[in-house]
């Protein structure tokens, strides 16, 4: 039924996202698990808009203006996820108060009194981000039933500006995966085609964007799980600098790369909800005391950039990941986006990184390292679940045998081992060289150039299924991000066109990656590069008929 | 489990007891400065491969993760391809290289070292214990009988 979907050339007709669905929205639809693909692009197209494209601005117009309420716009983003989610399987769970805390904001608002920037914004939350009054297992078993006694900074953050947590995001266990198949959940899927996978790890928060069930989410970046899936959902994910955005809260994977990172259907949409959650908090040491600029100055509309607006802009193309081992459809498209940025007056110019593919096994050395110290909270005694044992180390041992999937178990028995006694030198203390001679050649290169691209991933997203069962294929997916993660530094990724595959064709992301805390230059850049960019518009086939932006 | 030591035994040398105690939110390592000299030794190591295999019943002891047996089965080969494609960073010149604990950007920003409240929810986060007697988190016998 997927087949009978228009190209994704015809969606341009549609744009404007957030007129209330009075056909899905009606109380006496079934169940929404009995609702077929078909029935979601039977709709009858909304009017077309002008082509901004940002789900907060066009949130936030429409409540100042009256001409929606908090409410309406809540009811047409939860209708559009009950006929989805039986497809998509982005939630792992949905909260029930959405309705209760957008009705707040409209007795605010009817009371003139003034909401935040975020308020009636339906906002994804990647489920090991911590949230008081939801489940956040981090896609694990061991954290089944397990409800935080606090919320992530980023989330307070959310809240504070008005935003609505919508549900907790699917997402392979703890962060370790690049499909989201390694939840011990479910398994999500695509929604520009439903036999293949999202990415992950944030492929929950990357789907459920790209289907337009929320506005934007929260997800986590430890080696590219951001990136990935925004660029196997055609959607926009932020990895900021390590340090801008507080961790706390985030479950542990990686600390010394993790982020919380960003997606949205538009780079505005990204930069507003980075703006949110940024800046220094007592709660993580780690993150930085600097200012938070704001990006949202960057976000004009297209009309008032003149003929070259990025004339001058110097951009270097990695060349490393240009190389064999990219999809030819992949190179293509994003020498395509070259090109673009060319046409927008930015000179491009190869840059060679010659350490780049030591990143992987660096990034994996020290993943994994990692991993297996901060996963040694997880052993049924605080919380969790437990098994019951006669003695203390079989308790913790079952505990975790049965809490933890394969995947995480490998990772941490690889971790225990490349930081054993003796081995330390030859792993762990190795990768950290590595990590240092990688940030040497980024910093070199973003000295003489002001962003570098790449691709986001060496493919397209791939079939379900097709990559599980081998460690290093799946590993080798990571090779465009990993580099960025171990350098610390801030990356955008957007989707830049289409390569073949699926009923309408696939989304590829182009990756921009700009000098530690200069998000403010990736966001401005990528503003202009989406608003210019012709072609087809990145809303996926299984909501094309009934919604565009 | 909190922070943990890692013992293993066999091999090319023998081994210590090596601590590494990763706490918060980043990693630190302690290298008893007695071992230091026995640690070095084997970074001349250079290849990968000369490292002796990852004994993964070992390993899971160590991790505290009880394995089936078929579990074992199905990861050793796993782990072994891994750690060998680890080993590729033997064979890169790294000697003068610093090594960098993580992507450094402004250097920590601790707080003044004095008391301050925190929020706290106990109830919160008792009710998330899955054992527990007032006032103590209730878990089985530590010691074994050997």
């Amino acid at each position: 039924m997927l087949s009978t979907i228009q190209s994704p050339r015809s969606l341009s007709r549609f744009h404007l996202p957030l007129r209330p669905l009075k056909a899905l929205s009606s109380p006496h639809r079934s169940a929404a698990t009995t609702t077929t693909a078909s029935a979601l692009i039977d709709q009858s197209a909304p009017p077309v808009s002008s082509p901004s494209s940002s789900q907060i601005l066009s949130i936030r117009r429409s409540l100042l203006s009256r001409e929606l309420t908090a409410t309406q716009l809540a009811e047409s983003y939860l209708s559009r996820l009950r006929l989805t989610e039986p497809h998509l399987n982005s939630f792992l769970h949905v909260s029930d108060s959405v309705l209760r805390e957008a009705q707040e904001i409209d007795d605010k608002l009817s009371r003139n009194e003034d909401v935040g920037p975020l308020s009636g914004v339906l906002v994804g939350v990647k489920d090991n981000i911590c949230t008081a009054d939801m489940p956040s297992t981090g896609g694990s078993r061991i954290l089944g039933n397990y409800r935080p006694p606090f919320d992530a900074t980023a989330v307070k953050r959310v809240k504070e500006l008005g935003g609505i947590v919508v549900g907790k995001t699917n997402m392979d266990e703890f962060g370790m995966g690049s499909t989201t198949e390694g939840s011990a959940y479910k398994v999500t899927s695509n929604p520009w085609d439903v036999s293949r996978v999202p990415g992950g790890s944030s492929g929950g928060s990357a789907a459920a964007v790209s289907a337009r069930q929320c506005a934007v989410s929260l997800g986590s970046d430890t080696g590219g799980s951001v990136r990935q899936p925004a660029s196997f959902c055609g959607v926009v994910g932020l990895k900021p600098t390590y340090g801008r955005v507080s961790r706390y809260g985030l479950m542990a994977y990686a600390s010394s790369l993790d982020v919380i990172g960003c997606l949205g259907s538009s780079v505005a949409d990204a930069g507003i909800l980075l703006g949110a959650i940024s800046g220094h908090d007592r709660l993580d040491a780690t993150s930085s005391d600097r200012g938070v600029p704001d990006f949202a100055t960057h976000f004009t509309s297209a009309d008032t950039f003149g003929g070259k607006p990025l004339e001058g802009l110097r951009v270097g193309l990695i060349r490393e990941t240009l190389d064999s081992g990219v999809d030819a459809g992949v190179t293509s498209v994003v020498h395509d986006a070259a090109s673009h940025l060319e046409e927008l007056g930015c000179t491009i110019k190869e840059v060679s990184l010659p350490s780049f593919s030591l990143g992987l096994p660096a990034y994996y050395i020290l993943a994994s390292s990692e991993s297996s110290s901060n996963l040694s909270c997880y052993d049924g005694v605080r919380y969790g679940s437990q098994v019951a044992a006669e003695e203390l180390n079989s308790l913790y041992g079952d505990s975790r045998a049965s809490g933890f999937g394969a995947e995480v178990k490998m990772r941490i028995l690889m971790g225990t081992y490349a930081l054993s006694a003796g081995y330390y030198d030859a792993y762990y203390k190795r990768a950290q060289q590595v990590r240092t001679v990688i940030r040497k050649s980024f910093k070199a290169a973003l000295d003489e150039n002001d962003i570098l691209i790449s691709p986001a991933a060496p493919s397209a997203a791939y079939r379900i299924g097709e990559k599980k069962n081998d460690p290093l294929a799946m590993y080798a997916g990571d090779i465009m991000t990993v580099n960025v993660n171990l350098a610390g530094l801030p990356a955008l990724v957007l989707p830049c066109g289409f390569v073949h595959g699926g009923p309408v064709g696939l989304p590829v992301g182009l990756q921009m990656i700009g000098a530690a805390f200069d998000e403010e230059k990736l966001l401005k850049v990528g503003h202009i590069f989406e608003q210019t960019l012709q072609g087809p518009k990145f809303v996926p086939p299984l909501v094309a008929g009934e919604v565009a932006c | 489990m909190g922070s943990k030591a890692l013992v293993m035994t066999g091999g090319v040398i023998s081994m210590t007891n090596h601590i590494f105690s990763f706490k918060n939110s980043f990693s630190r390592t302690i290298i008893i400065p007695k071992y230091r000299r026995v640690i070095r030794s084997c970074s001349t190591v250079s290849s990968g491969s000369s490292l002796p295999p990852p004994d993964v019943s070992r390993l899971a002891e160590t991790a505290r993760i009880s394995l089936t047996p078929n579990e074992v089965i199905e990861f050793t080969p796993k782990i072994q391809q891994v750690i060998d494609w680890f080993g590729q960073l033997q064979d890169v010149e790294l000697q003068s290289v610093e090594p960098a604990l993580r992507a450094d950007m402004e250097g920590d920003s601790l707080r003044a070292d004095i008391p301050k409240t925190f929020e706290n929810s106990r109830e919160a986060m008792i009710s998330a214990i899955p054992s527990f007697e007032e006032p103590y988190i209730k878990v089985p016998k530590v010691l074994s009988k050997e």
